[in-house]
């Protein structure tokens, strides 16, 4: 029989610490559906999916009911739309994206992820049709969402990708300019993009990767937050080894949370079960934060000295709770700081506390990268390049992913806030200092070799 | 169940909670040559019950056994003992185990309403833990659910139930429980 304590502490966690699985995302391998027509392309894309598709939602709910877990977004991933844009003109891009917005909407999904093109070492033809179509993809459709990788630990950082990823960006955000630049909010540019990660807007299928497959993402800032909470409602006077422990166990829990759905939902659908990014994900909802974490664990404003050493602990020790809880985790595997998601970063930000420099360093040891950030609209194009070459770097000497949401609000200057609403939340505009400054640097162009870390044979 | 001795009985403990209770039972049934098969304990805010089966190999008076048993143990001390026969093997149909967990202000016939209602589904209860704290009573069962039975049926039932009562209900698959607390993924 199961104990009455663990009974509790599991019911506490799903139901009073707002516990849910953040994202069941289909990974769904496209590339049999390119074709030298687009009619045809187009026609295969809608069978491919309403044919693979269609029970996920029904099957998440179903799984989730039996559970009492709820499963918040359903989500597809696919392997690179330029894969299927390869022979095709820039006007193919947009119709193919429509095509995937109405065949995930036709399913009951959220967002799919994988309108992306990984040029960290060169840019084909159809990955300049994928770059080049984002301000009308991303203003012209609901659900697609993009990545573009710019740098591998292997390769090297493009330069040239990247000068040109400054340059779309400020497009995507003039194309969205009556919804304050949102269509920005819908790309990540990576460096070491994973191949399996299921949260969005970075979510794509990579090569090596299963026909198909069920990826799950976790949430849970608030239950680390409450089970650190308790531990120090003790009295007791905790070191940080005693609350890294306290997260590791936690994690773990949240993790097998996701383990169990993952794999349920995979077999009923009958496919193969991916991985579980153990990503701690927030939301606005107060107390379902990252911030919140650190604040708990001791920093009260945001961004002051600690503040890397605090989210690298915790970090580490949601990976090592995670590894244990499942042998297959995947994805991302960190603490996400998306600004305009996270109400504490997001208050750290209005109060001046949190600049882009700290968010920048605190990347350096936790996942993703600068994420759901709002910048005044008129930072120039080199300046968003160099923002990302710089975070890009981070990634590629640390073999680790990183990735940048930069959202130049269209009009807005430093201090203004914009809302973006539900899952998204509201940001105040960030300062970029020294813009300007760099452009020089990001003319140049080419590729910053790869590190000498990259020679590992 | 194949006990140790071919003479077979169980033993119903009540008492108040106090050290040195199992060992004085246990000592009464090897003085008599007796042997422990099979026994399941527990403590409800502060009386201690147990359910014990035991065995011999010649027949006792299950009376005479409960007053040898109780002994001059406080008055408080009650002892049942009666014949042990094998429960009546029913045909085996497929269920899962499944967790119902209900909670709101306390007030009479709780427990009768949930307990009711899963009876007339055929829904075993296995195991049952109930508490009151404050004006709050908590009732959480560890149930068998016929595999046939419609689960989101089950749950919109209870939570019509629970509407009624003002209780919040939720009835969840075990492994979500044995995946979040044991080392083992699911049962």
């Amino acid at each position: 029989m199961l104990r009455t304590d663990e009974i509790l502490s599991t019911i506490q966690m799903l139901h009073a610490e707002s516990l849910d699985v953040r994202t069941v995302t289909l990974a769904l391998n496209l590339d049999d559906c390119a074709a030298p027509s687009m009619d045809s392309l187009c026609r295969k894309l809608r069978e491919k999916i309403t044919g693979r598709a269609s029970r996920l939602v029904e099957t998440c709910n179903k799984v989730g009911r039996k559970y009492g877990i709820p499963i918040v977004n359903k989500r597809l991933a696919i392997t690179p739309a330029s894969h299927l844009l390869a022979g095709h003109g820039q006007a193919a891009a947009l119709a193919v994206a429509k095509t995937l917005d109405e065949a995930t909407a036709a399913c009951g999904i959220d967002l799919v992820g994988g309108f992306s093109a990984l040029v960290h070492k060169g840019i084909t033809p159809a990955d300049a049709c994928v770059m080049r179509s984002l301000p009308e993809v991303l203003s012209q459709t609901k659900r697609v969402c993009a990545s573009i990788n710019v740098a591998t630990t292997k390769a090297g950082v493009n330069m040239d990708a990247i000068g040109e990823m400054g340059r779309i960006i400020l497009e995507i955000a003039a194309a969205t300019a009556a919804q304050k630049g949102f269509g920005c909010a819908k790309l990540v540019v990576f460096a070491n993009i994973p191949e399996d990660n299921p949260f969005m807007a970075g979510a794509y299928v990579g090569e090596g990767e299963p026909e198909a497959a069920v990826n799950i993402g976790v949430s849970g800032p608030n239950v680390v937050v409450s089970a650190l909470r308790r531990r120090l409602a003790s009295g007791k006077k905790l070191t940080l080894n005693e609350l890294a422990e306290e997260i590791k166990l936690t994690s773990f829990r949240v993790t097998r949370v996701g383990e169990l759905v993952g794999r349920e939902v995979a077999d009923e659908l009958g496919i193969a079960f991916g991985i579980v990014d153990l990503s701690l994900a927030p939301t606005p909802k107060v107390g379902d934060s990252v911030g919140e974490i650190l604040k708990t664990l001791g920093i009260a404003q945001i961004g002051a000295p600690g503040s890397t050493a605090a989210v690298a602990m915790l970090t580490d020790a949601v990976k090592k709770g995670g590894a244990f809880a499942s042998s297959s985790v995947g994805g991302m595997s960190g603490a996400f700081i998306p600004v305009s998601e996270d109400e504490v970063l997001d208050n750290a930000v209005t109060k001046g506390w949190l600049s882009l420099e700290k968010l920048e360093a605190m990347t350096s040891v936790c996942s993703v990268g600068l994420d759901m950030i709002a910048i005044p609209g008129n930072t120039p194009a080199e300046t968003i390049a160099a923002i990302i070459a710089d975070e890009a770097t981070i990634g590629v000497v640390n073999n680790k992913t990183t990735g940048v949401r930069l959202i130049p609000v269209p009009g807005a200057k430093v201090g203004d806030r914009v809302e973006y609403g539900g899952l998204f939340g509201g940001a105040t505009i960030m300062e970029v200092r020294n813009s300007g400054a760099s452009a020089d640097f990001v003319n140049h162009g080419g590729r910053i070799p790869a590190p000498i870390q990259s020679l590992r044979n | 169940m194949k006990t140790q001795f071919p003479n077979a009985y169980v033993l119903n403990v009540l008492t108040g909670d106090h050290p040195g209770i199992i060992a004085a039972i246990t000592r009464s049934v090897n003085q008599r040559g007796g042997n422990i098969d099979a026994c399941s304990q527990t403590v409800v805010e502060g009386f201690f019950t147990l359910i014990m089966v035991i065995s011999f190999a010649k027949p006792v008076e299950p009376d005479s056994l409960a007053t040898e048993i109780r002994g001059d143990q406080a008055t408080d001390f009650q002892v049942v003992a009666r014949k042990f026969v094998s429960p009546v093997v029913k045909p085996v149909t497929a269920v899962d185990r499944f967790v119902l967990t209900a909670f709101g202000k306390d007030k009479p016939g709780i427990v009768r309403r949930f307990s009711e209602y899963l009876a007339g589904k055929d829904i075993n209860i296995l195991d049952l833990f109930a508490h009151r704290e404050g004006d709050d009573f908590l009732l959480i069962g560890q149930v068998e659910i016929p595999a046939a039975r419609d689960l989101a049926l089950l749950q919109a039932d209870l939570e019509q139930i629970a509407a009624e009562e003002a209780f919040t209900v939720k009835l969840q698959h075990e492994n979500i429980f044995v995946a979040t607390n044991q080392l083992r993924f699911e049962r």
